[in-house]
């Protein structure tokens, strides 16, 4: 008779095998934060909303502020090419004074319409 | 601006002293640089409406800067008149605004602080107010915004 002890599992049986990973959850889940990204998202996209309109309006502003200073530039400018036009129809005439037949200033058009001059003497 | 060229050539500037025929009435031309028109473009625009108005139409019926001599003048005189009247009573505001206009880009948008020191002014002095035209109606005009989106980084 061979004393043998047979090898057994322990009472109540072996314990389960730890296979599970056994991490604390921390931090909100997926839905949070897939909501909170779309979340801010959203908000973002009203706010480029409000821009784009709020652009729009600066740019209407800018428009008309130079609009209104568009008819004393105008004058200003006008002024000045006048005095030019005529201090060079005066050059012209002096010039042009003992060619019999030659008309100061006539166009190279036949048209009434006003056409700025081409070329300037300097 | 009925040529849309710079009286400047690259190698010679154009410079012409002959003066305006002396059948021409003389006016003072404004002297303003840009800031300065910027600040007060809208209300050269309001108090001088008719005179501009008046010229604007006057070149649609022909673009000879001869034709509108007489309505051009009345434009200068009554823009320099406003200038006038704006530096008499709030050239603090005035000069703060367009000080401030140079100094960024001469945006509107970043200036609000001294521009509605000046249209308080100006409207309680000259009774003179800011309107854009075409802004949505139910809402604030962009300048009177109490909260913008768009403004200086730095207030």
């Amino acid at each position: 008779m061979v004393n043998y002890k047979q090898d057994l599992p322990p009472k109540g049986g072996f314990e389960a095998i730890k296979f599970k990973r056994n991490l604390p959850t921390k931090g909100p889940g997926g839905a949070v934060i897939f909501g909170a990204v779309t979340a801010i998202c959203a908000f973002g996209f009203w706010r480029v909303g409000l821009g784009n309109l709020e652009k729009r309006e600066l740019q209407r502003e800018k428009a008309w502020s130079r609009i209104h200073l568009v008819p004393l530039l105008l004058a200003e400018s006008d002024r000045d090419i006048y005095r030019r036009e005529q201090a060079a129809l005066a050059r012209e005439k002096e010039i042009m004074k003992d060619v019999p037949g030659w008309e100061v200033g006539q166009k190279a058009y036949h048209s009434k319409r006003y056409q700025p001059a081409s070329i300037v003497v300097i | 601006m009925s040529t849309h060229r710079e009286a400047k050539f690259p190698a010679k500037d154009y410079v012409d002293p002959t003066p305006l025929p002396s059948s021409v009435p003389h006016v003072d031309e404004l002297g303003v640089t840009s800031a300065p028109l910027k600040t007060a473009s809208f209300f050269i625009g309001e108090h001088c409406k008719k005179y501009n108005e008046d010229f604007m139409l006057c070149k649609a019926e022909d673009r000879d800067p001869a034709h509108c001599l007489a309505e051009g003048r009345k434009v200068t005189r009554c823009a320099q008149d406003l200038i006038t009247k704006v530096r008499a009573t709030c050239l603090e505001e005035f000069n703060a605004h367009w000080e401030c206009l140079e100094r960024n880009n001469q945006e509107f948008y970043l200036c609000r602080k001294p521009e509605r020191k000046f249209n308080s002014c100006v409207f309680e002095k000259l009774n003179l107010s800011k309107n854009i035209p075409g802004s949505p109606a139910d809402k604030p005009q962009i300048h009177e915004k109490t909260w913008p989106i768009y403004g200086a980084i730095q207030k």
